[in-house]
């Protein structure tokens, strides 16, 4: 091949020198679109480097929150009120879900859980709304936590974790006392922020949970994963080479919550409960001022309360006319004559009456013109104050009313602990109600009369009064004077066991009442259920004395409640009251029964504290039996019987 | 006249060891890289078959060099045209992958006419101007007889369709021609008829894809799940790379799968989170240098082909690289570009090496090989 002919040769013109300068624009455009893209580079990898450096840790990173499991509540003897059971709750990671069809997976989503429509709607939106992670359903059955897993392919973005859900084994019994949980709502959110809540957080509702939420919850914990661009994690190896100690940060467990509530009484109170659709009761030791039962009733199940609450449940609720959701042992009412022992302590206290002192009861009391009349259409006839806390005569009351007025029976009422509150660290107690002039002329239409005293003196009137307020009156009494704040917890473990904090029996203050006063007192409570004639006489028990008072408490309501007639007879009938507490000589257990429209206090109030003294004190044998072998329990058994 | 074998000596001692030098190291950062963004992927040994590529490419360099390039100057036009006829043949029985028919499918290899057509155009361009031999700038009519040839090849790609290398084809002519010198009325006219055209072009000329690359680039924090994650995963991990980087495969960006196409057309996004900015420098120091080696061949040319072939490799790689680089660092809207001798692909790497073949080609012969 010749090398010189192969193209044809170039004229003569414009030869290669022409193109120098022309290099010169070229290496300078060149050298122009390279400071370009150096100049961008400069900017994202200098400039901007560090926030592009945590940009791309962040696109590695998932922080998974731990939630820290909550604290368990007992009873007194361990018995568990609430406990975490584990749950399958299944979430949507929107981060991956979006980015597959998720039309596909939420119809698949849809069918395995049953989902409604408007359900499938909410997490649609919210996963398109940049939420870190959607519930989707708490709690699921373990068939539908299988079938989920079993199609995991197919569902790209969906995560089944297992929880803890809360579980209340009394159930209903004392649900108002020990509380539930429900989730966080948004603006409740907005304030806990900061707290280390997060969407999706439970929070104590009512109750125990609720009052004592910052020592049953703890803090959650981080668990950091490593992942790919689609979201799945790159396993331990990698996760501890790229973020080390930063992996994970481990929960705290809550803080169990040891009361001083008896499961097993509250149980009792349950039972002995049945027939009445509407009432409290409370338990304490007059010892102490341990509250040993807090009973309120028509009650929640909390079990369903927790998490979803169908809302066929909530309208039933709310639908309630005995209002399930108020806790009635801290609500006020009407005492009827268990206040006679306020009325009683004032009149010997101030020298109206002395232990001896006789007033003779006609069946009624002349007053202004006015007949107030006794309960008893015979009269009781010469009654000293033994006997009128007995047989609970109203006259012999009337009496001391009239002479002494209605501001120095309250200034007793106050004494023992009414109208105020008994400081209970649960639930929004009443401070209930002890009218005085000043009271009367503010809110009674009429102002002032001095006949409201007459109506005060044995419970009635303007009185209103809550069955705690009357179980840390009656445990005063019991104990020789002495007023407790009524104490609910006794201590708070770590989830270790060990005892945190311990809660020390607290007295509000000494009655200021003679020793004498309140002996004479209790004797009269004693013949109430010891004596004959006395009003509880008929349902007293074999094996332990009880002191006590009945109370039949006319309701009030003239005009106040204007319902269906069917309905009016029932509203309008008395309440029954039966404040106890047993045994009499050396009292331990003060019982106060509340029913609401269900009577009389002897007929119907007396026999449910009965029937829970007599069991408790039962079972009190059965465990000194049980823990004293030697001793001479089996006669005493067998005598029994 | 000496003997073949003594000019095969005197050829193998005219090898432009630089010019291999530079392109040594480019294949060498791209298997390299290749490793890390394989690894990424998982057990599919892509930087194996890179460097299997690279060196048969390397082999076709060699091949190229040995004929003298005067010899393909002298069939130009039909190498152009064998290129064209092969596009027509991709529209005609050509394997269509993505909605674009690009590839005729040879059994063991899938080959891509377009990309030959930019090294058929450098060199029938380098031809025609070669046989011009004006001194003086040409006009927007001088320019009208080149330009439909060059157009009628751009014609096929662009109806593949396959903007990109349209584009580049299209900028590889208007850098040789303006290197040959363009009056300066013509430039404008130029400009401004594209600036006239653009509105049509977008509303008869783009297809939906491509409107919606061009709209996600102006719009690049919409959605970050929507079209431009590509771009933005990109940028996190140039910047992610800071100034030294985060070191060979340890880029979680390319690790862990957040850039798509990362042994491609975002090949450039693994090297720069992986070796930073200061890796990123190096890098266009090598392309620079290759450049300026190019221009340095197409100035000590014999004759204005050889001129014309040295301005046109330098074109093609030049805008290759500011184009990838400008669109992965979201600069530009994407387009399919390649980063040359970096980005995973046979068609690709074995395009540039044709190329540096004839400028290794037009090196060794700037001198007549006889003393």
């Amino acid at each position: 091949m010749a090398g010189s002919s192969h193209i044809p040769k170039r004229r003569q013109g414009g030869g290669i020198d022409n193109y120098r300068g022309r290099y010169i624009w070229l290496i300078a455009g060149f050298a122009f679109a390279f400071l370009c893209i150096i100049a961008r580079l400069w900017y994202l990898q200098i400039i901007r480097g560090d926030e592009f450096y945590r940009s791309s840790s962040e696109n590695i990173i998932r922080d998974i929150e731990l939630r820290a499991p909550r604290g368990r509540i007992l009873d007194r003897n361990g018995r568990v009120l609430a406990e975490n059971r584990p749950s399958f709750d299944i979430y949507v990671l929107p981060h991956i879900f979006r980015k597959h069809d998720t039309d596909k997976t939420l119809d698949l989503l849809q069918r395995y859980l049953h989902l409604s429509e408007g359900e499938v709607e909410r997490i649609a939106q919210r996963a398109k709304a940049n939420a870190s992670e959607v519930l989707v359903r708490r709690d699921a059955t373990r068939a539908q936590v299988a079938a989920l897993e079993t199609d995991k392919m197919r569902l790209p973005g969906v995560e089944v974790r297992a929880n803890s859900h809360r579980h209340y084994p009394l159930n209903h019994v004392g649900a108002h006392a020990i509380g539930f949980l429900a989730e966080a709502g948004q603006s409740e959110l907005e304030r806990l922020e900061a707290y280390g809540y997060s969407p999706g957080d439970y929070i104590g509702r009512m109750g125990l949970e609720r009052a004592f939420e910052e020592v049953l919850r703890g803090s959650p914990g981080i668990d950091r994963q490593v992942v790919d661009a689609h979201g799945i994690p790159q396993g331990e190896a990698q996760t501890r080479f790229l973020i080390g100690d930063y992996k994970e940060v481990k929960p705290v467990p809550g803080r169990d919550l040891v009361t001083t509530l008896d499961a097993d009484l509250m149980e009792s109170i349950d039972q002995a409960m049945r027939k009445y659709p509407s009432g409290a009761v409370v338990a304490m030791d007059p010892r102490d001022g341990s509250v040993l039962a807090l009973y309120s009733k028509p009650s929640i199940n909390p079990n369903s309360w927790t998490g979803r609450l169908s809302s066929l449940e909530k309208m039933r609720t709310d639908n309630d006319p005995f209002k399930p959701m108020l806790d009635k042992t801290v609500s006020a009412y009407f005492p009827g004559s268990i206040y006679k022992t306020v009325s009683s302590a004032a009149a010997l206290e101030e020298g109206l009456m002395s232990t001896d002192s006789e007033v003779t009861c006609y069946g009624a009391y002349k007053f202004g013109g006015r007949r107030f009349r006794c309960w008893k259409w015979g009269g009781h006839g010469h009654v000293d104050v033994v006997e009128a806390l007995k047989g609970s005569c109203d006259v012999y009351y009337y009496q001391v009313a009239d002479q002494l007025g209605i501001d120095t029976l309250a200034e007793y009422g106050y004494e023992f602990g009414f109208g105020e509150k008994t400081g209970l660290p649960i639930n929004y107690e009443s401070a209930g109600r002890v009218p005085t002039k000043e009271w009367h002329r503010k809110h009674s239409p009429e102002g002032f009369q001095y006949g409201f005293a007459l109506n005060t003196v044995i419970g009635q009137g303007d009185t209103l009064v809550t069955p705690l307020q009357a179980a840390v009156s009656y445990a005063a009494i019991a104990n020789g004077g002495k007023l407790y704040y009524p104490k609910l917890v006794r201590d708070i473990r770590s989830a270790g066991g060990d005892t945190l904090f311990e809660f020390a029996s607290k007295v509000r203050r000494r009655l200021d009442i003679e020793d004498e006063t309140l002996e004479t007192i209790k004797r009269g409570l004693e013949a109430v259920v010891q004596e004959d004639g006395g009003t509880a006489y008929s349902k007293r028990l074999d094996n332990v004395k009880v002191a006590g008072k009945t109370g039949t408490a006319q309701v009030h309501s003239i005009g106040a409640v204007r319902v269906a007639n069917r309905d009016k007879e029932f509203q309008l009938r008395d309440h029954a009251w039966f404040a106890s507490y047993a045994p009499s000589d050396n009292p331990e257990i003060v019982v106060v029964v509340f029913l609401e429209h269900a009577g009389h206090g002897g007929s119907e109030a007396a026999p449910v504290a009965m029937k829970v003294l007599e069991e408790y004190f039962d079972k009190d044998d059965e465990l000194s039996m049980n823990t004293m072998p030697n001793t001479t329990n089996d006669s005493i058994g067998s005598e029994a019987q | 006249m000496q003997g073949p074998s003594g000019k095969l000596q005197l050829l193998f001692e005219r090898i432009d060891w630089p010019l291999l030098l530079i392109v040594g190291t480019l294949g060498g950062l791209g298997v390299l890289n290749l490793y890390s963004a394989a690894s990424a992927t998982g057990g599919f040994a892509l930087h194996t078959r890179q460097a299997i590529w690279f060196l048969t490419g390397l082999g076709l360099v060699g091949l190229v060099a040995l004929v003298d390039y005067r010899v393909i100057a002298r069939w130009a036009y039909i190498i152009f045209g064998a290129v064209v006829f092969l596009l027509v043949a991709v529209l005609l029985v050509g394997t269509e992958l993505n909605g674009s028919k690009r590839w005729l499918n040879f059994g063991f290899f899938m080959m891509q006419p377009s990309e030959l057509l930019k090294v058929a155009v450098i060199i029938v361009t380098a031809r025609f101007f070669h046989d011009q031999d004006r001194s003086e700038p040409y006009g927007l009519f001088q320019l009208a007889k080149p330009l439909g040839i060059v157009g009628f090849g751009v014609f096929f790609v662009l109806i593949q369709p396959d903007l990109g290398t349209s584009l580049v084809i299209l900028a590889i002519f208007g850098t040789m021609a303006l290197f040959e010198g363009v009056r300066w009325q013509t430039i404008l006219a130029v400009v401004l008829a594209g600036l006239v055209s653009l509105p049509f072009v977008w509303s008869f000329g783009l297809k939906e894809y491509q409107k919606d690359r061009v709209i996600s680039f102006l719009n690049l924090d919409d959605d970050e799940y929507g079209k431009s994650w590509q771009v933005r995963q990109s940028i996190i991990a140039f910047g992610s790379g800071r100034m030294w980087g985060k070191g060979h495969v340890e880029g979680t960006q390319i690790q862990k799968g957040f850039v798509p196409e990362h042994e491609n057309d975002f090949v450039a996004a693994n090297w720069a989170e992986e070796h930073g900015f200061a890796g990123m420098l190096f890098l266009l120091g090598v392309y620079m240098a290759l450049l300026l080696w190019s221009l340095r061949i197409s100035s000590a040319a014999r004759d204005r082909f050889g001129a014309h072939v040295g301005v046109g490799v330098a074109a093609l790689i030049f805008w290759h690289v500011v184009v990838n680089l400008g669109m992965v660092t979201g600069m530009l809207p994407v387009v399919g570009l390649t980063l040359p001798l970096l980005s995973y692909g046979g068609s690709s790497l074995l395009t540039m090496m044709l190329a540096l073949g004839l400028l290794l080609n037009v090196s060794m012969r700037r001198k007549p090989l006889m003393a």
